[in-house]
């Protein structure tokens, strides 16, 4: 057929069957370029609307690399005409983007220390062997250690102390299939709801507060974030951990045996080294700082000194941590901020604002109330397909130009990005707890709706009666 | 030549691993057990190996190594490979990462060629593809799977023979059942058919079927050189020219107590992608194991 071989043509309809989100987003964008711009919309808004829409399909469909994705963006920003090379060369990298990649790689300087042995037995120091102490004390640790280290630092040291609780009690998988659910669950959905907890809990969150500074709409300091978000984070724990025992409640009341296997097993693991003092003296050092000096040096430059200090006193070698970061998501997420930057400049973050809230308005007529569920609602969906960074960086400036108190808008999109409690991609702890092969897709919706729909209402609640007395 | 078996848990591959651990017996061939687990995220890549990687320290064992181990003792007890410690434990020691998704170990084989075991992760037509291109495989082994187009998929975009394990009960007594046309691959189905039948000692049923009363020269040509090269294999068999719907009559001669041996289709990939194929088909719809020949 047309000189193709046989191979040539099953070659190609392999990639075609492999890649049809990746001709769908061309034929979207391709249509979406010759239709003329909205009178409301510049021309290069509408095409930085193409953009986005063509990132979206690509990164919901995964059909091409993530670095792919991101050097795509860069190269229609340009070749689009929306920016100059240098423009979009600024836009690409910020304090946010350092962020992500210093606490990325602190995530590896940390794990591989082996301090989840002593976390596990403080943990179960404190909870004792009852399992709904068990599980409580996994939802309240993952979420106030996720709250300043991220979250999936605190997964990946999580998992094998749950792991081991779970095998301890038996090797039959179907006797155990619901305390394995469970105590998974409590480390995947208590690292969720940490990271709303401080700016360091999560990069969307310093992405947010990029935006708030890059849009001159004020500076938020670690504390006050932490004024902002901590007590949701508080509520949250005993709510999630009644939630989740109610959802799964386990035939083992009591884990006796399991917890003293445990017990022996990280006793052999010695006294603190001086390697591991050493570790957790850095991280005390970058949390002050990210206190203290985060209005001078900015909290990425201080993650990286972080990093270099691990680096500079051999506490983790630098292949490991070429190996364990995702570098994707670094120039993903670069790019996605400079995607948002660009919506702010060519006005497609305040039309898609407007066009939103009159879309809406035929529903609601409250246009506070309007505006707040817009940007949770969705920051809450999309996050569950996406990555709760790319739904901040991309969202964020729409939410921004909403109108409103920004501040209060922004703060409920960073948080309601950590709603991901419903999808397996939703977030790398929802994938780490899959990866173990103990949890089913379904169960992150037997749970997740219920603890999603809580999390808004939680947050409603806070962001109308308590944060306007802190502004 | 190189046999790829497909496993994806104790409970459902026990007899796709006996069946292809014989079948690459008869042929001594070379033998890669493979593990697809699901596919990560490209978002949660580093982060899941990041995890993974901690488990090691705590000496748990990742998704998928389990069923490995369970492979390597079936090969221990059966005597396929020598054990390096003298018992059935798996050395997981021994997994070496090769890439991002895929680690294996080797095995020195007794009665076949060397045995590896290989852990991937990722969709399982996209890593069985590229197991079968990395490796040079002949013959993919695999249980029948409920998702929708699985098979269309294995047969259409895996480069290599396709071996669909389904239903089959060692305690049941089977024939085979050979398909025989005029198409260029039926002599190398016949080849195949003939290992199969000496391995399992069983008797063969090549059946030649026109859908037109008339039966073509070539298809009655073809029957007869089918018969020749049996006799002088020494297979019990029986030679059958059958008018009537191919698919039908495979389909109800098959019953669960045949293997059914076929050569792949001759038409073009863009015919079978949209219309299918007969081999396809009856692969389907049949309810016994079924070896597509390519």
């Amino acid at each position: 057929m047309l000189g193709f071989s046989n191979q040539t043509i099953a070659d190609l309809l392999y990639w075609v069957t492999r890649k049809w989100w990746l001709i769908a987003a061309f034929a979207i964008s391709l249509f979406l370029f010759y239709i003329p711009s909205p009178a409301s919309l510049s021309p290069e808004g509408h095409r930085t609307l193409i953009i986005v829409v063509i990132a979206l399909i690509l990164i919901i469909g995964e059909v091409i690399p993530l670095p792919a994705v991101a050097i795509l963006i860069l190269i229609l920003e340009v070749v689009l005409g929306i920016d100059t090379p240098n423009g979009v060369a600024t836009s690409f990298m910020s304090d946010a983007v350092f962020f992500i990649m210093g606490s990325l790689m602190m995530a590896v300087a940390i794990v591989s220390q082996g301090l989840d042995k002593r976390l596990a037995l403080s943990i179960i120091k404190l909870t004792g062997n009852k399992t709904w102490r068990i599980v409580f004390g996994f939802v309240a640790i993952s979420s106030i250690l996720s709250s300043f280290i991220g979250e999936h630092t605190v997964a990946a040291m999580m998992l094998p102390v749950a792991l081991t609780l779970i095998r301890n009690t038996s090797d039959d998988q179907k006797t155990v299939q619901r305390l394995s659910t469970i105590l998974l669950f409590s480390i995947a959905y208590g690292c969720a709801m940490g990271s709303i907890g401080t700016p360091s809990g999560g990069g969307r969150n310093v992405i947010m507060l990029g935006y708030f500074s890059e849009f001159g709409l004020g500076n938020i300091s670690y504390l006050d974030w932490i004024k902002y978000a901590y007590p949701m984070l508080l509520l949250e724990i005993p709510i999630a951990s009644v939630l989740l025992w109610m959802t799964f409640k386990p035939e083992q009341r009591i884990l006796d045996s399991a917890v003293r296997k445990l017990k022996v097993k990280v006793t052999k693991a010695g006294k603190v080294t001086g390697n591991q003092m050493m570790a957790i003296g850095i991280f005390v050092f970058v949390f002050l700082g990210w206190v203290f000096l985060s209005p001078y040096l900015g909290l990425g430059i201080i993650a990286l000194m972080g990093v270099f200090l691990y680096l500079s006193f051999g506490l983790i070698e630098w292949q490991d941590i070429n190996r364990n970061t995702n570098w994707g998501v670094i120039l993903l997420f670069g790019a996605a901020i400079s995607l948002g930057i660009q919506m702010k400049e060519t006005g497609a973050a305040e039309w898609v604002a407007t066009q939103s809230i009159n879309g809406m308005s035929m529903l609601i007529n409250d246009l506070g109330f309007m505006q707040w569920f817009i940007s949770v609602f969705l920051t809450g969906i999309l996050t569950n397909f996406l990555s709760s960074a790319a739904t901040v960086a991309v969202l964020g400036p729409v939410v921004l130009d909403m109108g409103g108190n920004p501040i209060i808008l922004g703060l409920s999109t960073s948080i309601a990005s950590a709603f991901s409690y419903l999808t397996i991609v939703a977030s790398p702890t929802c994938m780490i707890i899959h990866s173990s092969g103990l949890v089913k897709s379904s169960d992150y919706l037997k749970a997740g709706w219920k603890l999603f729909i809580i999390s808004v209402f939680i947050l409603y609640l806070v962001s109308n009666l308590y944060w306007p007395y802190l502004s | 030549m190189k046999f790829l078996i497909a496993i994806g848990s104790k409970d459902y591959s026990g007899s796709t691993l006996e069946l292809g651990m014989h079948v690459a017996k008869a042929f001594n061939a070379a033998v890669d057990i493979v593990y697809v687990g699901e596919k990560i995220s490209a978002f949660s890549t580093s982060e899941v190996m990041l995890a993974q990687e901690n488990l090691e320290n705590w000496e748990l064992d990742r998704k998928g190594v389990d069923v490995l181990q369970w492979a390597y003792q079936y090969l221990v007890e059966n005597k396929y490979i020598r054990s390096d410690s003298g018992n059935s434990d798996f050395n997981t020691d021994k997994l070496i990462q090769t890439d991002d998704d895929r680690c294996e170990v080797n095995l020195e084989g007794r009665i076949t060629q060397e045995v590896g075991l290989i852990l991937r992760n990722g969709d399982i037509i996209e890593q069985l593809r590229d197991e079968v291109k990395r490796s040079g495989t002949d013959v993919t082994i695999i249980g029948a799977s409920k998702k929708r187009r699985m098979v269309h998929d294995l047969i259409q975009y895996i480069d290599s023979s396709i071996f669909i394990v389904k239903n089959y009960d060692r305690d049941r007594s089977y024939k085979l059942l050979l398909s025989v046309n005029d198409a260029p691959n039926t002599k190398k189905a016949l080849k195949y058919g003939v290992r199969v039948a000496e391995a399992f000692d069983l008797d063969v049923n090549a059946m030649t079927i026109s859908d037109s009363k008339e039966f073509r020269d070539d298809y009655k040509k073809a029957s007869k050189w089918a018969d020749k090269f049996l006799r002088r294999s020494g297979v019990d068999h029986e030679v059958n020219l059958i008018f009537g719907d191919f698919i039908t009559i495979m389909n109800e001669t098959a019953s669960d107590n045949h293997i059914v041996v076929m050569g792949t289709s001759t038409k073009s990939p863009l015919t079978k992608f949209f219309k299918g194929s007969k081999p396809l088909k009856v692969s389907e719809k049949c309810n016994c194991p079924a070896l597509i020949v390519k």
